[in-house]
């Protein structure tokens, strides 16, 4: 008992310990001396009711003392990293007792304390005679009076327990689709367009019994086959086979039902994809007002201001129009997207002109009065081809960028209501990248805006101005396009003719990943190498893209 | 040998003929043509009938040859000027009666047959042995070389022909000493060990203090290529010339490499130095072999504490510790610091929104591999009172079922070789109700005790309590885990209870293996009789259909096991092997030759090895598996038979059944373990890519091994990019993280390599466990995609720190400036040849890669160990003075 008292008999080991510690120590000493003092003494039990009393088995066993002469040993116990030096075994109790005296030292309550004797365990209920502890000996002691880890309530879910269908998510991509025979022109449509969230959602709630009247049976059916077309290719991990899509969509259009040497012919994706999105914009009409609400128009709809000009009599008219895609014209001065939209919104037409009394060439100009939200983009590389009687393609490269632009191809109006927007895009960027957001007014607008903010404003002179259709900008405090779009999806073809060759679809996922889906296999692919797709060889090149548009909160 | 024998005939080739002899006469100089007919005066007077005259004449002769001093490379003037009296001395000699003038003769012929007798015809020998057996040094050295080369001719003809063997002791004594007086150590050895390795321990009374340290490099350098068992006896006498001249640790690394534990007692108690013993502890304790001390070893009770504490390792964690921050790394590391994701383009797959418990096990590998031994990580350790208990407990439930085994075990990874924490964090799981997660913790707690021996026997006391456990999955993990913190320690209170369960009808087929494989670990090389039959009536027993279960596989391994290295003791063994069923017989008696001559380098063994691979097997029968993995244990134990077997597992590879194939990666990187040879790691590369996915699954695992704890860039790449092309198959993805894992093992601080101390000695308890795990990777479907992937966790019995720590007198860490280069290959080279080239200059504690040497880059030290790994006490030398 002396030597425990001693201030200066810390092992190294314990010195790491700071002296608050050493006191602790010092203390529970102290305690440990009372409590074993108490095991003698039952009745004083209560003033330590400050401890939880280890349980009334100790006191029965307190009682129980027989022998006059306790045989007291002194051990040294090891618990963690600390250590406990002479602490004290009384060989008449059971080891219980002891217990009881570490969980005053170390706060691990008896039950969870192991003490380990030479490669064997101490048992409550052992005799310290057959357990052979010798004076001085090192014990050890094993226990925490941390809490059990316990299971979580919900336990994870894993991919591996999922349900097939649930799989695809953790896929991170949808599912491809089987070639049914020259069908990659149709399975790569599907793919581009199921990559547009809004029309997905829009044709979920498309019902059965939604038809309305003047729609036809066919149109319905294949609205209802696109929709669970969707469905499945978005629950599913193996490639889908769209049967029932494919005998739709033959019954709707019979053209894609042409037979050649007992095969069904390739077709032009263009086609299919035009006739596909027509019949939905049909079928997709909102059932409620009898207004031309259609989702279709809604998001890909463009709307556009011509202004038609003859230079022989010098009559001039005005039109609008709504298209779902813009033409990228491929000519040789064409090296880029952007010059062949350019192109594409420049047409000469022969019409009877009034004023001469004949048919007379007029030239048409047109500028984007209305933009969708997703912007379709078409490059036109096929024209038949009389001599081979096919369409023919061309092959020239031309270049699209992963961001696109459009505000130069926009009428005044719609400029000025993308104004706004802009800037604050703009300055979400430049906060991004670090710059101060706080030059608004002093017009830092970026050199290019004002070029093409000069050359709008010249071209544009005298034009009519038309108000913007209410799908365009919603002019509420909501999202607001800002005329500038990013590419989500890109059909390609492969080949020199549209009849032949193949037909991929590359898609942006929602993680921001690209997938190829080339059929029944898809294949991720780099973003940087999405931009390759622009043609100039033999080589997969884009034929359709999709656009997203990007918006800010106003 | 070769030498002297190809020196006598550069002599004969330039003896002179006739003819250009007289065109010479012209060209001598006048001096020379007074020698020359001095010396034909002489022989006439040999020839003299008078005694005295002849006496005269025979000493002049002789004084004439002792005297020429001449280059090497021209025969001297009297031997050359007498050469043509060779004849007429013979002729004369016979016709002599016998006389001590006879002997003379002899022995001047003895010398003239050095350049005149033909090959093959021993004439100097011969006349030697006639001769007066005078000082054979004074003949010079070209005489002793020739002499002994015509020595050892004649023993070998002697032997061929069964004649009577001449008495050449004396001679060859003569020989010997002469050559260890002059600096030509390795011929001396030679000539004895050409003659009978017996005899070799002639050498001990010729050796001094100033060329025993070149004798014993070159025998225990030698011994490698002896046939057995003149190797063990080569070594037995560098132990004796050790022990001689007090070069104590040396003696230790000879008396552990012949594991004999009676020479390792002797040197302990030979030496007196404190210090130095706890030098001798350190590398017992990094042998990993079980070692106790008794009075006798070290007398003082304090002392022999320090002393054992030493020898378990108790204070390794703190070492690695102290190295892992002063290389800066103790900053834990998650998986996804390793999988370096980024660096890929985009052909990963998308961040999975939903776990893949798959993926989240290799994760926790991962984890565990990366941060062994570091106490810290950032999955299992995470302080639990961070928001409400949803902390460590987290990443555990994030695995699935038996996942959380090896989730949990890996806290005893992360917490390697720290038992008092390791145990406190671990315990908490003990009382988990999921039986899983119990089976976690034992295991973790075998593992936190792997190479460390607790004086309390913690491990001891908690597992024997579940090892009749009545779920069979805690079973395992408790038996799994005594396996791997007693490996070595043929403890028997273990083997009592562990050897019930292999006897008894009703254990699962899973326990019986398991327990079949911890047994052969504790009991790994001690050729344990009782467990031996244990294991024996184990395998009789089991049913046809259990015998082609996949994890049956472990029992034949347990055995061998029990015969790691011991080589012709498991020939009885291998005897009772033939009785087995059919269908585990080959297999089982692979397993024993591989296991008992592994680490052998042993040649035959090797060759009929690969005479079972070139078989092609009708019958889909499993035992080349095992065969080509025993190449790899075999042939790992040098360099050179390395390379060769690296060779021969190339034609395998392309001729070889599917079988074979698929066990190829996996003996390449057995091979190359933790040392990335750019050829193996082309051919892994190449086979990750491999049709088979067994074959890519095991070189891809290779690729793991060959690079672990090398932090290999060229390896992290291949690895890198084989996650992005194998990110949907779910198996090899989970391979591609594991040797991820592997490679940047501890952090690039930790080494599997089963050699150490120069590549001399061979840890068995490291080759145990590498071998357990890569029997189990043969089966890579069943067991390690299984449910069976803590065998993983073997790999931790060969998990050891690559470094070099230099500690003081008082054990704590004494940083000094260390040269750190490729090892340069010394033996049989004359001087003080450098030991290391290209190297660079550190300050300690630094990494040690493979094939790396270090030395003291300063004189103001000297190390107490001869070669510089692990812990190396340094002692300030009193000769240093400080330079002005």
């Amino acid at each position: 008992m002396s030597t425990r008292d001693k201030p200066n008999q810390q092992e190294p080991d314990s010195e790491r310990f700071s002296s608050i510690k050493t006191k602790n120590k010092y203390r529970n000493n102290y305690r440990k001396n009372k409590l074993l003092f108490l095991f003698f003494k039952p009745k004083e039990q209560k003033k330590n009711t400050h401890y939880k009393t280890p349980n009334p088995k100790s006191r029965i066993l307190s009682r129980s003392i027989p022998n006059s002469n306790p045989i007291m040993l002194t051990v040294i116990v090891k618990w963690q990293k600390e250590v406990f030096k002479a602490v004290e075994i009384d060989t008449s109790q059971p080891p219980y007792v002891f217990k009881c005296q570490l969980y005053d030292l170390t706060g691990v309550p008896p039950e969870r304390q192991k003490i380990m004797v030479k490669g064997g365990l101490l048992k409550d209920d052992a005799d310290w005679s057959t357990v052979g502890v010798k004076q001085g000996q090192k014990l050890m002691m094993m226990g925490t009076a941390d809490e059990v880890v316990k299971a979580p309530e919900k336990g994870p879910v894993f991919m591996e327990d999922l349900p097939e269908e649930e799989q695809v998510v953790s896929l991170g991509h949808s599912a491809g689709l089987f070639n049914l025979g020259n069908t990659c022109y149709m399975n790569s449509t599907v793919q581009c367009l199921h990559s547009v969230p809004e029309l997905k959602s829009a044709l979920v709630k498309y019902s059965h019994s939604g038809r309305s009247n003047d729609l036809d049976q066919t149109s319905h059916m294949l609205t209802v086959a696109t929709r669970d077309l969707f469905g499945e290719l978005d629950k599913s991990v193996k490639p889908v086979a769209p049967m029932q899509f494919w005998m739709v969509l033959r019954k709707k259009f019979p053209q894609f039902g042409q037979l050649h040497n007992g095969a069904f012919m390739q077709q032009d994706a263009e086609e299919c994809w035009t006739q596909l999105l027509y019949t939905l914009s049909q079928s997709l009409r909102s059932p409620g007002s009898s207004e031309n609400l259609d989702t279709v128009k809604d998001l890909f709809g463009i709307e556009l201001a011509s202004r038609i000009h003859c230079q022989e009599s010098g009559e001039e008219s005005s039109e609008t129009e709504s298209v779902y895609s813009l033409k990228c014209h491929i000519s040789h001065e064409v090296n880029h997207l952007h010059e062949g939209l350019k192109h594409g919104l420049k047409s000469e037409l022969e019409k009877a002109s009034p004023a001469l009394g004949r048919s007379a060439v007029y030239l048409k100009e047109s500028r984007i009065n209305g933009l969708p939200r997703y912007l379709t983009i078409q490059f036109v590389r096929f024209f038949w081809k009389r001599e081979s009687n096919q369409k023919a393609k061309i092959l020239r490269k031309v270049d699209y960028p992963l961001e696109l632009d459009v505000y130069d191809l926009c009428s005044d109006e719609l400029r000025k209501q993308l104004e706004g927007p802009r800037q604050v895009l703009r300055d979400e960027e430049g906060k991004r990248l670090g710059l101060k957001a706080n030059e608004k007014s002093s017009g830092s607008k970026d050199d290019d805006v004002k070029m093409t903010d000069a050359e709008g404003s010249s071209n544009a002179s005298g034009e009519s101005s038309v108000t913007i259709s209410q799908e365009g900008v919603p002019s509420d405090k909501e999202t607001r396009l800002t005329g500038i779009y990013g590419l989500v999806a890109v059909l390609t073809h492969k080949g020199r003719s549209a009849d032949s060759g193949h037909y991929v679809a590359w898609v942006k996922q929602e993680s921001g990943k690209w997938i190829e889906f080339d059929d029944d296999n898809p294949i991720p692919q780099r973003e940087e190498d999405i931009v390759k797709l622009s043609g100039g060889g033999d080589w997969h090149m884009a034929y359709i893209c999709i656009y997203k548009a990007r918006t800010v909160l106003m | 040998m070769s030498d002297p024998k190809s020196g006598a005939g550069t002599f004969q080739t330039k003896a002179p003929t006739k003819e250009p002899e007289k065109k010479d006469e012209e060209h001598l100089s006048e001096e020379d043509l007074a020698l020359k007919q001095q010396l034909e005066l002489y022989v006439e007077r040999i020839q003299d009938p008078d005694p005295g005259l002849q006496k005269v004449a025979l000493e002049s002769v002789r004084h004439e040859i002792r005297t020429s001093t001449s280059s090497m490379t021209s025969v001297p003037k009297p031997l050359k000027f007498l050469g043509p009296h060779y004849g007429t001395l013979k002729a004369f000699y016979e016709t002599m009666p016998e006389s001590d003038l006879k002997k003379y003769l002899a022995d001047i012929l003895s010398v003239l047959a050095l350049t005149m007798s033909a090959e093959g015809e021993r004439e100097s020998l011969k006349y030697r042995l006639l001769g007066s057996e005078g000082d054979i040094g004074s003949w010079g050295h070209e005489y002793v070389r020739n002499l002994a080369g015509e020595i050892a001719e004649e023993f070998m003809k002697q032997q061929s022909e069964e004649a009577p063997i001449e008495d050449l002791t004396e001679l060859v004594r003569q020989i010997v000493s002469f050559h260890m007086k002059h600096n030509a150590e390795p011929e001396a050895v030679d000539l004895l060990m050409e003659l009978q390795v017996d005899d070799l321990e002639l050498l001990v009374q010729d050796v001094d203090n100033t060329n025993f340290k070149r004798t014993c490099l070159y025998l225990t350098s030698t011994a490698r290529y002896l046939p057995g068992p003149d190797d063990m006896l080569a070594l037995d006498i560098a132990y004796t010339l050790y022990l001689k001249f007090a070069e104590f640790a040396n003696a230790l690394q000879i008396a552990l490499f012949l594991d004999k534990m009676q020479y390792v007692s002797q040197v302990f108690t030979s030496c007196d130095n404190l210090l130095r013993k706890k030098q001798f502890c350190y590398i017992l304790a990094r042998h990993g072999i079980t070692f106790e001390l008794d009075d006798e070893m070290a007398a003082e009770d304090d002392d022999r504490e320090v002393l054992q504490d030493i020898i378990n390792n108790i204070k390794l964690s703190e070492s690695y510790l102290i190295l892992a921050r002063d290389i800066e790394v103790v900053e834990p590391k998650s998986p996804e610091d390793i999988y370096k994701a980024y660096l890929l383009d985009g052909r990963a797959s998308a961040g999975a929104s939903v776990d893949s418990a798959r993926q989240n096990l290799a994760a926790t590998f991962v984890n565990a591999f990366v941060n062994a031994g570091f106490g810290q990580d950032k999955l299992m350790t995470i302080p639990s009172d961070s928001s409400s208990g949803a902390s460590s407990g987290n990443w555990l439930f994030k695995n699935k079922e038996h996942g959380k085994t090896s989730a949990a075990a890996s806290l005893g990874m992360i917490l390697l070789w720290d038992v008092d924490s390791g145990l406190a964090q671990i315990d908490k799981y003990l009382h988990s109700n999921d039986k899983h997660v119990i089976a976690g913790a034992l295991l973790g707690v075998g593992i936190v005790n792997c190479g460390v021996k607790n004086h309390c026997d913690p491990a001891l006391a908690l597992l024997s309590e579940y090892i009749g456990n009545e779920d069979s999955s805690i079973q395992i993990a408790a038996i799994m885990g005594l396996g791997i913190a007693y490996a070595g320690a043929q403890n028997e209170q273990i083997c009592s209870s562990l050897t019930p369960l292999l006897n008894n009808a009703r254990t699962p087929l899973d326990v019986i293996s398991f327990t079949a494989i911890s047994l052969g670990l504790i009991y790994v090389g001690s050729c344990n009789e009782e467990v031996a039959q244990a294991i024996i009536f184990a395998v009789k027993y089991r049913s046809e259909s259990e015998l082609g279960e996949p994890l049956t596989r472990l029992l034949p391994l347990g055995l061998g096991l029990l015969y790691l290295g011991k080589q012709e003791s498991v020939e009885a063994t291998a005897e009772v092997s033939k009785t087995f069923n059919e269908k585990i017989r080959k297999y089982c008696d692979m397993t024993l030759l591989s296991c008992a001559y592994a680490g052998t380098g042993n040649v035959l063994k090797v060759q009929n090895l690969l005479g079972h691979c070139a078989q092609h097997l009708e019958k889909g029968e499993s035992h080349q598996g095992p065969a080509v993995l025993g190449i790899a244990m075999v042939a790992m134990a040098e360099e050179l038979g390395l390379e060769m077997s690296i060779r021969s597992l190339e034609h395998l590879l392309q001729y070889g059944e599917q079988n074979i194939r698929r066990a190829v990666p996996l003996a390449l990187g057995l091979l190359c373990i933790s040392n990335p040879k750019v050829n193996v790691m082309d051919t892994l590369s190449r086979l990750s890519h491999d049709t088979d996915s067994e074959v890519a699954m095991a070189a891809v695992i290779s690729l793991g091994l060959i690079g672990a704890g090398t932090n290999n860039a060229r390896i992290a790449g291949m690895l890198r990019n084989l996650s992005s092309y194998y990110y949907k198959d779910a198996s090899l993805l989970f391979c591609v993280r594991v040797a991820q894992g592997l490679v940047h093992l501890g952090k690039g601080l930790l080494t599997l390599n089963p050699y150490h101390s120069d590549r001399f000695l061979l840890s068995p308890t490291a080759l145990a466990g590498l071998v357990t795990m890569l029997h189990a990777c043969l089966d890579m479907k069943a067991i390690v995609l299984g449910k069976y992937h803590f065998v993983l966790y073997f790999l931790v019995l060969a998990m050891q720190p690559r470094m070099l720590m230099t500690v003081d007198e008082n054990l704590k860490p004494l940083p000094v400036q260390v040269r750190v280069g490729q090892a340069v290959d010394v033996v049989g080279q004359a001087g003080r040849p450098k030991t290391i080239t290209s190297f660079q200059t550190h300050s300690t504690p630094i990494l040690l890669a493979s094939g790396d040497r270090a030395e003291l880059a300063t004189e103001k030290y000297i190390p107490l160990s001869p070669i510089l790994e692990g812990h190396v006490i340094l002692i300030e030398n009193p000769e240093y003075r400080e330079d002005s």
